[in-house]
C-alpha cells in the first residue's frame, strides 16, 4: 500500500483509484513521441494493468480517403506516419495498383525498393534513439541517430524534392527517374554508415549496461506474438520468422535476395537488437538494388477508373506490417479503405503484457518504447 | 486458385457458407452466415491454422441495407490470408464477437463498433477509441453520415 497522496511528477498526474492502487497517466501531450495517453495502474512499484488511450490525433483519413480520388488521396494517407512515409503510401499505391490491375515498370520497382529502405533506416534510427533516451541510459545515442538520418535525408531531397512526406510513389511506378550523382552518392553513405553501425553495436547493443536494462523485460513469446497479432521487427524478434518483404513480395523484394532477422528471446534486447540488424539487411537490399536495376521507363498510365472489385494489399513497414483492404465501386473514388497499421496492433500487445507476467514502474517508459509505436500511425 | 483448401473450407463450413472464392494465390475469400461466424472461425483456427489477426473491420451498404464485416487472418503454417466476411442487418447490427477465438481483433472490433455502430456481443471493452467519449454525433464511417456541419466548418476540402 502506497500513501494516497495526490501529486505531480514529471510524467503527469498520479492519482489515487479505489483498494490502494494507483493510477497512472502517461501523456496525452508528447509521453515521448506523439500524442497519446498511457493509464498505468500500479501499486508501488507493480504495475497491475496498461491501458493506451489512443485518438489524440484521429484525423479520419479513412473517411477522407472515401471522398478522394485514389490520386489525391496520397496526401493524406502518407502524414500517417512522417518519419516513413514511403512504406506507408506504399501500402497505399500498392492496393491501388492491385484494384486497377496494372504492374508498375520494373525500373519504379527498384527505385521505391531503394527509397524505402532508406526510409525504414531513418525509421529505425529514431527507434532507436528513442529506446535509448526512454531507458535513460545515454541520451547521446538520440543525438547520434538523429545526426545520422541526415545523409539519409538529404539523399531522399535530392531524389524526391522533399525531407518527408514525397509523394514519390503514384499509381503506375514512381514520378522521375533517379537524378545524376545520386547513385555514387548513395555508395559512399552506405559505406559510412555500415561503420556508423558497427559503432552503435559496440556502444549500446554489446554494451553490458543497456543488456542489464533490457534483456528479460517485456518477454513476448512465439505463441502470444501470433495470437495478438504482433507486427514487424517485434514479431520477428519473438522468433515468427514473418517479414512481407519475403513472404509476400512486392516492388523489387522478390528478386533480392536478404535474410529474414530473427531472435528467439522475444524481449526489449531482442527487439532493439533486431531493429540494429534490420539496418544492415536495409543497406544490403539498397546495394543489391543499385547493381541490380534494369533501364527503362518508370511509370505506366493508370486507367481512370477500377473494375469493381476489392483487394488485400500487405506492406513492411519500419514499423511492421501495415495492409489496406480496399473496396470499389468502379467508380474514380473509393468506396471504402481500410487500413490496418502496424503500431495499432502492436498497442494490445502493450496491454497485454501487464497481464501475463509482473513489470516494474521503471521499466515501462522502456517497454513501451521497445516496441516502436507510433500514436499518428494508429490513429489514422 | 486453393482449390484443396477451399474444399476443405466447404466441407467444414457446411451450410454456412454463403460465397468463397480465391482470385490470387494468397488470399481466401470466405463469406459466411452471421450465425455460424464463431462457429466456422473456430474450426478454420484449429484445422487450417489460421492463427494471427492482422485486420478486421465493415463497410456500409445503404442501399443493400447492411454491413459487410470482415476479419482478415493470417496463417503462420501455409502463409496465406483468410477474409472471412458476413453480412449484418443494417438497421441492427449485431453479430457474436470473434475476441474468444482471436484475441488479437479485440481493438480491431472496438473500432468498428465506434465507428460503425456495429454491437460486438462478448466483446470485453466496448468503450470509445478513436473519437471523444463524450461523441454523440453518429458512425462516421456509415454512408449516410452527414458531413454538412464539419464542411460548414472547415471548408470543402472534404
Amino acid at each position: 500500500m502506497t500513501t494516497p497522496i495526490k501529486r505531480y511528477s514529471p510524467f503527469g498526474e498520479i492519482e489515487e483509484v479505489g483498494e490502494g492502487l494507483f493510477r497512472l497517466n502517461v501523456g496525452p501531450q508528447h509521453p515521448i513521441s506523439g500524442q497519446g495517453r498511457f493509464i498505468v495502474l500500479t501499486d508501488g512499484e507493480r504495475v497491475f494493468d496498461i491501458e493506451v488511450d489512443i485518438g489524440y490525433s484521429h484525423r479520419g483519413i479513412e473517411k477522407i480517403l472515401e471522398y478522394k480520388t485514389f490520386v489525391q488521396g496520397i496526401v493524406p494517407v502518407e502524414r500517417m506516419v512522417m518519419l516513413d512515409t514511403s512504406n506507408i503510401l506504399m501500402g497505399y499505391v500498392g492496393a491501388i495498383e492491385k484494384v486497377m490491375d496494372i504492374e508498375p515498370p520494373p525500373r519504379a520497382n527498384y527505385i521505391r525498393t531503394i527509397i524505402m529502405e532508406m526510409n525504414r533506416i531513418v525509421s529505425h534510427l529514431y527507434a532507436l534513439g528513442l529506446l535509448s533516451e526512454s531507458a535513460a541510459w545515454n541520451p547521446a545515442v538520440f543525438l547520434w541517430t538523429t545526426a545520422d538520418r541526415e545523409p539519409f535525408l538529404d539523399l531522399l531531397e535530392m531524389l524526391t524534392g522533399a525531407r518527408w512526406s514525397y509523394s514519390f510513389f503514384v499509381p503506375g511506378g514512381v514520378r522521375a527517374d533517379i537524378p545524376r550523382g545520386f547513385i555514387e552518392r548513395l555508395k559512399a553513405t552506405l559505406d559510412w554508415f555500415e561503420k556508423r553501425i558497427e559503432v552503435y553495436e559496440e556502444a549500446w547493443i554489446y554494451n553490458e549496461l543497456f543488456r542489464m536494462r533490457t534483456e528479460g523485460m517485456g518477454v513476448v513469446s512465439r505463441q502470444n506474438a501470433i495470437e495478438w497479432g504482433l507486427a514487424g521487427p517485434n514479431l520477428r524478434a519473438s522468433g515468427v520468422p514473418y517479414d512481407t518483404r519475403k513472404n509476400e513480395p512486392y516492388a523489387a523484394y522478390g528478386e533480392l535476395d536478404f535474410k529474414i532477422v530473427t531472435h528467439t528471446a522475444g524481449d526489449s534486447y531482442a527487439r532493439g537488437w533486431a531493429r540494429v540488424e534490420e539496418m544492415k539487411v536495409s543497406i544490403d537490399i539498397i546495394r543489391q538494388a543499385i547493381d541490380n536495376m534494369p533501364d527503362g521507363p518508370v511509370r505506366v498510365r493508370m486507367p481512370p477508373r477500377p473494375k469493381p472489385g476489392e483487394a488485400l494489399f500487405r506492406v513492411e513497414t519500419g514499423r511492421g506490417e501495415m495492409n489496406v483492404y480496399i473496396v470499389s465501386d468502379g467508380k474514380e473514388k473509393p468506396y471504402r479503405i481500410k487500413i490496418s497499421p502496424a503500431s495499432f496492433r502492436n498497442f494490445y500487445t502493450i496491454e497485454m503484457l501487464p497481464k501475463t507476467q509482473e513489470i516494474l514502474l521503471a521499466d515501462v517508459p522502456v517497454l513501451i518504447y521497445s516496441f516502436d509505436p507510433w500514436f499518428l500511425d494508429a490513429d489514422r | 486458385m486453393n482449390e484443396d483448401i477451399l474444399d476443405r473450407i466447404r466441407s467444414l463450413a457446411g451450410e454456412a457458407l454463403v460465397e468463397i472464392k480465391s482470385p490470387e494465390d494468397k488470399r481466401i475469400y470466405v463469406k459466411v452466415k452471421p450465425d455460424a461466424v464463431v462457429d466456422v472461425a473456430r474450426r478454420l483456427k484449429d484445422e487450417l491454422g489460421f492463427d494471427m489477426p492482422i485486420s478486421a473491420g465493415g463497410t456500409d451498404y445503404p442501399k443493400k441495407k447492411v454491413i459487410e464485416l470482415f476479419w482478415a487472418i493470417w496463417s503462420s503454417t501455409i502463409n496465406k490470408v483468410l477474409i472471412l466476411k458476413c453480412e449484418v442487418d443494417r438497421d441492427s447490427p449485431s453479430i457474436e464477437s470473434l475476441t474468444s477465438v482471436w484475441p488479437g481483433v479485440q481493438k480491431f472490433e472496438r473500432e468498428t463498433w465506434e465507428l460503425l455502430g456495429v454491437d460486438f456481443k462478448g466483446h470485453p471493452r466496448l468503450k470509445p477509441l478513436l473519437l471523444p467519449e463524450d461523441w454523440t454525433e453518429g458512425y462516421p464511417l456509415r454512408k449516410d453520415f452527414d458531413l454538412k456541419p464539419y464542411r460548414a466548418k472547415w471548408g470543402d476540402r472534404i
